[in-house]
């Protein structure tokens, strides 16, 4: 399965912007807030005026690539969609005391909104799902693509993740202690020996399908694992790269996803000492926070490193001798969700 | 290519606590809707409900598991139906934890069924709920996971009304890939404040009891319920009971609205068409369609549409939404277990409180019981808000 | 409340529930058909407006066909409003 064209609204100047060519940006605190584009000329007012984060970050993301290719189905991948309409309508429900109440956050807020609605606005018929699997969304959505073009059933696909910075949502999981209390700057995120990651949002759209030439990147495989011991991960990661042919070896570096949270980083430590102990490392999550579906920004940020861009410093743990031509990524969402992305250059 | 067939079903509805007592009130054309009695909600007295007679704190005790706190309503019934499944498909426990064994789950209210629990940690700070686990959609299949051990591909689809078919699609794709060897596919909805008043602000409930394709028709009821079913190759199903196989699915989208259906039927029929081509059957092999069927002035217009635009003759239809509401995620999966208990044991369940067909369409559901009759190919029908619409063939092995 | 400072007002509550983004309440005819080509409002905006109605001036609209005549327009709108609530 081979990557066509990629966008990404991010934390960091990702959507036409200078992400490789200029630092990136250093967040501060437990909020990576997206940078978002100007939705002109993209996004009608009469249908942003309704869309909530997620909506909007994803819609800004897939539209362009929407309109400049033909694709034969959307995929989409998100914890919850849009987690701060459902909370605003709960909010109403309450408040209210079940009266008359205002639809669209319902509507709008179910993660279903964002497949649909860019249906809508692209005027796509075709296959349409929504995984809502929590840290395995972005893998479901890849092995789903994968199916249809394998079957024949499509020949083009949108792929994507968003994922917002819902407040409601931010002050629950604070004080369940997933994420970081304290205030530290991205730099230091790995070195802060606290519970708790830092939050992120935004949306990464990929266009695939099965045709190498003028591809970007090549995502040879995926997996995953809910629950393991150390010991059937490790095994998984191996059966992996035996499946397509590949020792350890033969990866030039891991991407893994590091999040500060003292109470799950050691997994990363402990895949690393395990099978990995001298192959180049790279972090994503001190440039784009951590949300359940990140692994799409480590695959968008994977590819464009396979395809010549440097890595940025602060994401570099142990560096890469030569150019990255086989990229692992391995992520888990709180521990429990453990997901495996092999991607190749072209 | 391998077949994909059923070898186990469980499900719990407003009909039933199990397949057998589904399937007596399916036969019986008994309908599970009546008042409420356990959802705390104001209109649990204004409105018809098809409410799992169960409370959670008899669901809890029913459980054979330890722990038990943490789970919601959603969990509870979704282990009750996993569990039947299971136990009826005879697998193994190692065949469960296996690394080819996939489980693919449904809901679109998940943990929002805890909604004070939820407004009160997102707006006080007050400690977490016991709940906090539980909130989202996937948080459901992650218990299933864990309480069962399930190493392999999980996956949790959230596509409205559709959800379940499409969780049950992607299983049998799976397993035609050679990607999995087996899965267990389903869905599950509660009945929560958090629905029933999204439901309401979009003004489509009946004040009465439902009527599918009537033309006086109101509305929905809403309903709950929890549905798996254990897809396998057929070649691993030697020696056992196989319900039917799995051997069409179409999924496509209507791009007209978000919440209502396009008047030229484009989702319903090409998720019709695209299970009729991988089936490899045309329209007139279909002896019996289970309908989308909520009641509600679209949905029911556009469905019957999109049935006189493909069927010449349309088979005997018709909506078990009547008897257990409408599940919402779990809807694809319920009627899909009600589906393969048609084709097991050919018979066709009445479509209930149907008097004058819609205007326009010389058409009726079937009313009345029908046994001995060959069900060789049966279609059910999901349609799902975003314009979600997904079809499957269940066929007699 | 007098008609005209209620139009006025009820074109603001319009803007700021349907959330239209760019809009001007003085670019709001009184006369102009809210689900018109102008506004393209939809069915979902329906019920948001009746949902004002009820929150902002206590009025209840039970009939949907009943409904898209008071909604017609703004006009439409403050007739029925101070036909039913005189002293909005």
């Amino acid at each position: 399965m081979f990557i066509k064209d990629l966008a990404c609204i991010s934390p960091q100047l990702t959507f036409e912007g200078a992400f490789f060519e200029q630092d990136a940006i250093i967040h501060k605190g437990s909020q990576y807030w997206a940078v978002e584009p100007s939705y002109a000329g993209t996004i009608p007012n009469g249908l942003l005026r309704r869309m909530g984060k997620s909506v909007r970050l994803a819609t800004g993301a897939a539209m362009p690539l929407l309109t400049k290719w033909s694709v034969d189905g959307i995929i989409i991948g998100t914890t919850d969609g849009g987690m701060e309409d459902c909370h605003r309508f709960l909010n109403q429900i309450i408040e209210y005391n079940e009266g008359t109440l205002t639809p669209t956050g319902f509507v709008q807020g179910s993660p279903s909104a964002v497949a649909g609605g860019l249906a809508l606005m692209a005027k796509n018929s075709g296959y349409n799902n929504t995984h809502a699997n929590k840290g395995l969304s972005f893998e479901n959505g890849l092995m789903d693509a994968w199916l249809l073009l394998q079957e024949g059933a499509a020949k083009s696909l949108l792929v994507g993740n968003v994922e917002e910075i819902s407040p409601a949502q931010y002050r629950i999981e604070t004080l369940a202690g997933f994420i970081k209390k304290n205030e530290v700057t991205a730099d230091v995120l790995f070195n802060s020996a606290t519970a708790g990651a830092v939050n992120g949002e935004g949306a990464a759209m990929f266009v695939l399908d099965q045709v190498p030439e003028n591809a970007i990147a090549e995502l040879v495989d995926w997996d995953m694992i809910s629950f393991p011991t150390y010991e059937e991960l490790t095994a998984k990661a191996y059966a992996l790269l035996a499946k397509n042919g590949l020792t350890v070896s033969d990866v030039d570096a891991v991407m893994l996803g590091y999040s500060g949270d003292a109470n799950s980083d050691d997994w990363y430590g402990e895949f690393t000492t395990r099978l990995f102990q001298n192959t180049a490392t790279i972090a994503f999550k001190n440039l784009f926070g951590e949300s359940p579906s990140a692994s799409a920004f480590a695959c968008w940020y994977a590819a464009h490193l396979l395809s010549g861009k440097q890595a940025h410093a602060m994401s570099v743990i142990r560096p890469a001798k030569s150019a990255l031509r086989t990229v692992l990524i391995y992520n888990h969402y709180q521990g429990k969700q453990h997901g495996f992305v092999l991607m190749r250059s072209v | 290519m391998t077949r994909v067939v059923v070898t186990g079903m469980g499900v719990i509805s407003a009909i039933g606590n199990n397949l057998e007592q589904n399937h007596q009130n399916l036969r019986a054309g008994q309908t599970g809707i009546r008042t409420a009695k356990h959802l705390d909600s104001a209109f649990a007295d204004t409105f018809l409900f098809g409410e799992v007679s169960y409370s959670n704190p008899e669901l809890r005790d029913r459980l054979l598991f330890e722990s038990k706190s943490g789970l919601t309503r959603t969990e509870l019934l979704a282990i009750m139906a996993f569990d039947e499944a299971l136990s009826r498909s005879g697998i193994t426990p190692e065949q469960v934890s296996a690394l080819d064994t996939a489980f693919i789950s449904a809901t679109t209210v998940g943990g929002m069924v805890e909604t004070e629990a939820i407004h009160g940690g997102a707006n006080t700070n007050k400690l977490p709920s016991e709940f906090v686990n539980s909130y989202r959609s996937g948080s459901h299949t992650l218990s299933i996971a864990q309480l069962y051990g399930i190493k392999g591909y999980t996956d949790t689809i959230n596509t409205a009304c559709s959800s379940s078919a499409n969780a049950i699609m992607l299983g049998a794709r799976l397993i035609k890939s050679g990607r999995a060897k087996r899965a267990i596919v389903g869905g599950v909805d509660s009945l929560a404040k958090y629905t029933v008043n999204g439901f309401n602000a979009l003004q489509i409930f009946s004040d009465e009891m439902t009527s599918p394709f009537d033309e006086a028709r109101k509305g929905l009821n809403l309903g709950e319920g929890a549905a798996y079913l254990v897809l396998e190759r057929e070649e691993d199903a030697h020696g056992k009971s196989i319900f039917g196989e799995v051997s069409g699915y179409g999924n496509a989208n209507d791009a007209y609205h978000p919440s209502s259906m396009s008047p030229d039927a484009v989702g319903v029929r090409g998720a019709i068409n695209g299970a009729l081509h991988t089936a490899g059957l045309h329209p007139e092999a279909i002896s019996h369609i289970n309908a989308h069927g909520t009641g509600t002035q679209n949905n029911d217009y556009t469905e019957l549409l999109g049935f006189t635009k493909i069927f010449d003759k349309i088979p005997p239809y018709i909506s078990t939404k009547p008897y257990t509401g409408h599940t919402l995620a779990a809807s694809g999966a319920i009627e899909a277990v009600y589906s393969l208990l048609s084709i097991f044991n050919n018979e066709i369940y009445p479509s209930l409180n149907f008097k004058t067909p819609i205007a326009g369409f010389n058409s009726s559901p079937q009313t009345v019981y029908m046994q001995n009759v060959a069900v060789n190919h049966v279609l059910s029908n999901s349609f799902g808000f975003g314009g979600n619409c997904s079809s499957l063939i269940f066929s007699k092995v | 409340m007098e008609e005209t400072a209620l139009k006025a007002k009820l074109k603001e509550q319009i803007i700021q529930y349907l959330n239209l983004l760019d809009i001007k309440p003085e670019s709001i005819a009184d006369e102009e058909p809210l689900f018109g080509e102008t506004l393209g409002l939809d069915s979902i905006d329906a019920l948001e407006l009746s949902v004002l109605m009820e929150r902002e001036y206590g009025i209840k609209i039970t009939d949907p066909a009943e409904g898209r005549k008071i909604l017609y327009d703004v006009n439409s709108m403050a007739a029925h409003i101070l036909a039913n609530k005189p002293t909005a």
